[in-house]
């Protein structure tokens, strides 16, 4: 795709366009919000009465001990992946179209992240003793934690990910916080000269922001190919038949990947429509998106049949036992659901007039969610349910609480992504100028 | 507090009017302290001004370096101090591809909020003293600020000749 989009319009443009936002939303955003609060209050009820009643209300037994929970904080986690992908990987290769959707989704991994982090600690059941085992306190043995462990990796990983990518989006923000603050009076004035920090927009200002905005996005890039590694290892430095692979980072990074720009896709769809975004989101910039996510299915198809290959080619009967019952097991619902919907429907987008059209790319991005969704729970289930000895099989279910408490947190996703698009600007206006004709006298434009 | 200087203020419609004068103003004396605005980070207008390498690199820098040194560090201070023996391997050095991650992610992290503070000592923000010269330059138009100096003044003129499309007094 070519980079360079005609625009009709020039910079001066871009504040009126864009901060339409700040005023009358479309009435649909009231009641995707509210709908937000209701899910969250259904997860907030969930959870007091996991902690109330204890961790029996959960569908968690002997041998499956990680279950709904743990698939929602992978699923999350995987959903704010592409937040700084975008932000950081493309604003290195320079791929312009990023400028338009960098912004929310950056504001989509913050929430992500926001939101995975909670089930760790809902999976805990009592929450309260989760500084000990999560954090290098001496507890009361003066014994430190383990840092041999992958689940203290994770801890490390998760937050710098989520400290990297809530500074990274809030100094992208700076810029436009202070066109905001230029344009509103009162009250509002002082509430956006503060976050703005006083940004006047001077060249040495500029100069510096953007070096150190270059050098967290170079140390950002690695961080988004870390982080979801650390998260496989997790299962893969277990002894675990289907999660003892070599090839699960850069298997769980792609499906990262795929997921969060199928979450892009899904956000950006309604946002656009919500904020009358249209002339600013074209259909080249959500065409790009979707070939990303194309690219990712690829990737994470390829991983899928990697991973059943060695798993036969191994020739450890374990290993090769699990993947034949994925596949025809009591779990393989769940197995297909992940096939069709990650690698089969986005096929579909080898058409041209496929990506283009929103209704059918919209309902494949969905899938392909549901689809990133039963994947983890499928490795984390099936694994766990059947190991080594028959005597210790066993079989898992998810209890309606934790559907509850998955409901509650796409609500808390919702409702803060909501508040974000209400009172922030969603496109990156400093950005966007940029990839706009550059305001040249007429004289100089003609001659050059 | 101290009295924040008046000037001159040049509004500029257009990035090359604006390259021009920079051009023409940078290293003379009676231009001293002066500043220019812009709605985005143009880079025409970083050449125009011959910045030379931010220092924010030095914070990232450093702050990285700590962060590694900090993530060997804290495992095997606390190894040291109470050593864990889990499934039969010891901790410690022999431990150490394991702390190979915590120094990873300590070196992103403080190099990460290294690089922030780097931005926010540089750009002298945040900054509650600060004043809005003209609320267009975050919007679309360009500026340059001289302080010390009238309308009728030879820099002035220099900055009208330029393509300034405005030039004001700011007390």
């Amino acid at each position: 795709m070519s980079d360079d989009v005609k625009w009709t319009k020039t910079i001066s443009d871009v504040n009126d366009g864009i901060l339409v936002t700040l005023e009358k939303p479309h009435p649909l955003f009231w009641v995707a919000w509210l709908i937000a609060i209701a899910c969250v209050a259904l997860g907030v009820s969930a959870w007091v009465y996991e902690i109330t009643v204890g961790m029996g209300v959960t569908g968690l037994n002997s041998p499956v001990y990680w279950g709904t929970l743990i698939t929602n904080f992978v699923f999350w986690v995987g959903i704010g992946h592409a937040g700084t992908l975008i932000s950081a990987i493309l604003f290195l290769f320079r791929a312009k179209w990023r400028n338009t959707v960098n912004r929310s989704a950056e504001a989509m991994t913050v929430f992500a992240v926001i939101t995975a982090a909670l089930f760790p600690l809902i999976h805990a059941g009592r929450v309260w003793f989760a500084a000990y085992w999560l954090l290098p306190l001496p507890n009361t043995n003066n014994l430190w934690v383990n840092f041999r462990s992958p689940l203290v990796w994770d801890v490390f990983a998760i937050t710098t990910y989520l400290t990297i990518s809530l500074l990274f989006w809030y100094m992208g923000l700076v810029p436009d916080l202070a066109s905001i603050r230029d344009r509103v009076k009162g009250f509002r004035r002082l509430v956006y000269g503060i976050l703005s920090f006083g940004w006047r927009g001077t060249a040495r200002q500029w100069h510096n922001y953007e070096a150190g905005y270059g050098f967290l996005a170079a140390l950002a890039t690695p961080l988004v190919l870390s982080v979801h590694s650390v998260v496989s290892w997790d299962f893969a430095m277990s002894i675990q038949p289907g999660w003892h692979t070599t090839i699960f980072p850069p298997y769980f990074v792609a499906g990262a990947i795929l997921s969060g720009c199928a979450m892009v896709y899904t956000l950006l769809i309604p946002i656009r429509k919500m904020f009358r975004l249209e002339p600013f989101i074209t259909p080249q910039h959500l065409e790009a998106c979707i070939k990303l996510t194309l690219l990712t299915s690829t990737i994470v198809a390829y991983a899928y049949g990697i991973e059943f290959f060695i798993a036969w080619y191994s020739g450890n009967e374990y290993e090769w036992a699990i993947f034949q019952k994925r596949a025809a097991g009591p779990y393989a619902f769940y197995f297909w659901t992940m096939v069709f919907c990650n690698c089969v429907f986005p096929l579909i987008w080898w058409s041209k007039r496929m990506r283009n059209n929103v209704a059918v790319s919209m309902v494949v991005a969905v899938l392909i969610n549901v689809g990133m969704w039963f994947e983890r729970y499928n490795i984390i289930i099936s694994s766990l349910a059947e190991d080594f000895i028959p005597g210790s099989w066993g079989h898992y279910q998810s209890s309606p609480v934790e559907m509850a408490l998955t409901v509650g947190s796409f609500g808390w996703f919702f409702f803060w992504f909501l508040i974000f698009c209400k009172f922030f600007p969603i496109i990156s206006m400093s950005e966007l100028k940029l990839i706009m004709p550059k305001p040249l006298s007429p004289k100089k434009s003609k001659g050059g | 507090m101290k009295k924040r200087p008046g000037g001159i203020l040049a509004v500029y419609k257009y990035l090359d009017h604006l390259t021009d004068a920079m051009e023409k103003i940078r290293d003379r004396a009676d231009f001293q302290g002066h500043e220019v605005f812009s709605p985005t980070s143009y880079h025409e207008i970083e050449h125009a001004g011959h910045f030379g390498a931010s220092n924010v690199r030095w914070f990232t820098l450093i702050g990285a370096m700590t962060g590694t040194i900090s993530g060997f560090a804290l495992p095997l201070l606390m190894d040291y101090d109470w050593p864990l023996t889990v499934g039969g391997k010891q901790g410690g050095i022999l431990s150490l591809p394991a702390y190979v991650i915590i120094g990873f992610e300590l070196t992103i992290l403080l190099g990460g909020l290294a690089t922030i503070i780097g931005m926010l000592v540089t750009c002298k923000i945040p900054n509650p003293n600060q004043r809005v010269l003209d609320p267009r330059f975050t919007d679309d138009r360009f500026g340059i600020f001289v302080p010390g100096v009238q309308e009728n003044s030879e820099q002035a003129r220099l900055l009208r000749e330029c393509g300034a499309e405005e030039l004001r007094t700011i007390s």
